[in-house]
């Protein structure tokens, strides 16, 4: 058992409150991911259950034994950090075999989990070669090595990808995917890169503010999002949001019209009880925006960009305060300054409350 | 005024400054081989032989080895001491207090500005009081305390610069304040260390006051004593004088050499990522 679980967390730095009484349970050998913008707590959240920071409120269990105030030593967790933080004046076997000297584990017994772990990362070639000597995706797989020899109950990576290139960092994605498969321990990752966090997540925790916006598997919270920041925030490129005012409510939907877009109209389906002449949003993912659909718009594209196998196109419309994207995958031509004509089904929207920010189902 | 001209006109400033910095060594290095009464009649003239009989003179009537023995044993004892307390004070200052801390880095940094002749008296005094006067352990502790304001700065501006990710992993690797200092923080402190020895070992080994007012058996002089005994009050003895001066500034020039290449990375350290 090594499950976690967080009641009602809660850390506040002075008069500022940096965690805000989150809830939440990660599962038994789950890949957790937690994401959110830079400052949104995700980082905190983890120190605070590696026992780096103090929980100002709240508790703390790691496999069902409450750790709210236990040394981080003695949490059995193990942390790799963004920095790698690998002791420099230590060689990659002396810093894989550190944590476990310091526990008093034999010679032998030291000896047998420092190579089967370098087996596990490649790292046999490299054992007496110091940090200085070994390069950034070498640095970070000494990290993990350190992180496997404790066999910890829970691994704690803090953003440790992010000083990687971008063809390393899909390489060392795929190694940590192969390394969940192979352990099948908990893992709790933070990151600010949603493509990292729907790639590798069991779990994804969707945080803003201190707070948890929501969580779920990766593709619970990219098709069923329940608020704007969520579906704004989990998607790349970023799900398109039209300016909206209900026209008409019916029992199971809703006609909204588009003052952006004069003379279009929508009706969505939706069993909440808006009012006429109320305020939402209508967000609508690139990849359904694009040459099929009932509802039609005229635009302008301000810029494409080609990825070879799709392009996205930049959208603009007068009065329109933001860009759109379509996702194109069809052969088609498309150049900046020309008009286009983009189409979009009803069902594909997700609609918003425009104050709250809250999903209207 | 071209760049070129401008690069020799910065390179001969620098030959002239070094040529300013070198004379005088050159001049004690060049009387040493002259006799009292060269010296004498034409006080900036050169050596006409390289004779060593001036040495053999010097070593035999100033106790050269007790003399050396005596400051390379207080100096290393210092030194030792002062960059090992000075690093475990710093740690906790650097990492750990707040307000406290700061302040406790201000007092010692303003302990750093007191002239040393201030603070004679009262270590004559309290030493004298607490029978270590003319003994090694009295001057030790004194230097120490002269010494350990300058470590405490000099390690709390290094340590400061040190990841503390560093020591967070060695907290989940299972270490407490303790280990994280012996463990990681101390080994990463050997270029600042080299550097700051310099400083110490300078200071010390230099220094004429404190052993010549603290020390007053002969025996236990240190070099700097010993070289300052052939100035008298009346009369100086100028051919034993500069080879003294030689013989007791050649240990300290060994020790650089051997710690040159520390004190370098030491000085330049954290100037580049």
């Amino acid at each position: 058992m090594s499950d976690v679980l967080l009641k009602n967390i809660t850390k506040k730095f002075g008069s500022v409150t940096a965690i805000n009484g989150v809830n939440s349970q990660i599962n038994s050998g789950e890949f957790c991911v937690l994401v959110g913008p830079s400052g949104c707590g995700k980082s905190t959240l983890l120190r605070m259950i590696a026992g780096l920071e103090g929980i100002t409120s709240g508790d703390l269990l790691i496999g069902g034994k409450n750790q709210t105030n236990a040394d981080p030593a003695k949490r059995g967790v193990a942390m790799v950090f963004q920095t790698y933080a690998l002791y420099p004046h230590m060689t990659v076997k002396e810093n894989m075999s550190f944590g476990l000297k310091m526990v008093g584990t034999k010679k032998q017994e030291i000896e047998r989990k420092v190579s089967n772990a370098a087996k596990i990362l490649g790292l046999e070639d490299l054992l007496d070669r110091r940090p200085k000597a070994l390069s950034g995706g070498q640095r970070q797989r000494v990290a993990i090595g350190r992180a496997i020899v404790r066999e910890p109950k829970v691994f704690l990576f803090d953003e440790p990808l992010s000083n990687l290139d971008a063809e390393l960092r899909v390489q060392m994605r795929l190694e940590l995917s192969r390394l969940h498969a192979r352990l099948k321990t908990t893992m709790i990752y933070v990151t600010h890169d949603q493509v990292e966090a729907m790639t590798l997540a069991d779990k994804i925790i969707v945080m803003k503010d201190g707070n948890i916006e929501q969580f779920g598997a990766p593709d619970e919270i990219y098709s069923d999002p329940k608020n704007l920041f969520v579906a704004q925030f989990i998607g790349s490129p970023k799900m398109n949001i039209l300016n909206g005012v209900v026209t008409k409510v019916d029992q199971n939907s809703a006609q909204i019209i588009l003052p952006d877009f004069p003379d279009k109209s929508v009706i969505v389906k939706t069993a909440e009880p808006l009012k006429p002449s109320a305020h939402v949003k209508l967000g609508i993912r690139p990849e359904h925006f694009g040459q099929t659909g009932s509802i039609a718009l005229d635009m302008v594209v301000s810029l494409v960009e080609n990825l070879g196998d799709l392009r996205h196109v930049h959208l603009q419309a007068d009065g329109l305060d933001s860009n759109l994207c379509s996702l194109l995958r069809e052969k088609m031509q498309v150049t900046a300054n020309e008009k286009m004509v983009v189409r979009f089904d009803p069902k594909d929207a997700f609609l918003f409350d425009s104050e709250t920010g809250q999903r209207l189902r | 005024m071209s760049s070129r001209i401008r690069t020799y006109l910065g390179e001969a400033l620098v030959l002239f400054l070094v040529v300013v910095m070198l004379l005088p060594i050159f001049y004690m290095l060049a009387m040493s081989f002259r006799s009292a009464s060269e010296i004498a009649a034409q006080p900036l003239g050169l050596p006409t032989s390289f004779d060593l009989e001036n040495y053999s003179n010097a070593i035999g009537s100033m106790h050269y080895v007790r003399s050396v023995a005596n400051s390379l044993g207080i100096t290393i004892a210092v030194t030792f001491v002062v960059s090992l307390l000075g690093s475990m004070a710093a740690y906790p200052l650097a990492r750990k207090s707040g307000r406290v801390g700061r302040v406790i880095i201000l007092l010692t940094s303003l302990s750093l500005a007191t002239p040393g002749f201030v603070t004679i008296t009262p270590y004559y005094v309290i030493l004298n009081n607490i029978g270590l006067l003319n003994t090694y352990a009295g001057i030790i502790l004194v230097y120490i305390a002269t010494n350990l304001p300058l470590a405490i700065f000099f390690y709390v501006g290094f340590i400061s610069t040190i990841p503390r990710e560093l020591e967070e992993a060695a907290r989940l690797d299972n270490c407490g304040d303790w280990k994280v200092f012996w463990y990681v923080i101390r080994p990463l402190l050997g270029p600042a260390t080299a550097t700051l020895s310099l400083f110490v070992m300078l200071a010390v080994w230099n220094d004429f006051l404190f052993p010549l007012l603290l020390l007053t058996d002969d025996s236990k002089g240190t070099i700097m004593v010993s070289v300052y005994r052939f100035l008298g009050n009346f009369e100086i003895k100028p051919d034993k004088l500069f080879p003294a001066a030689v013989l007791a500034s050649l240990p300290l020039l060994v020790l650089f050499v051997i710690f040159q290449r520390r004190i370098v990375s030491g000085m330049t350290s954290g100037a580049v990522k």
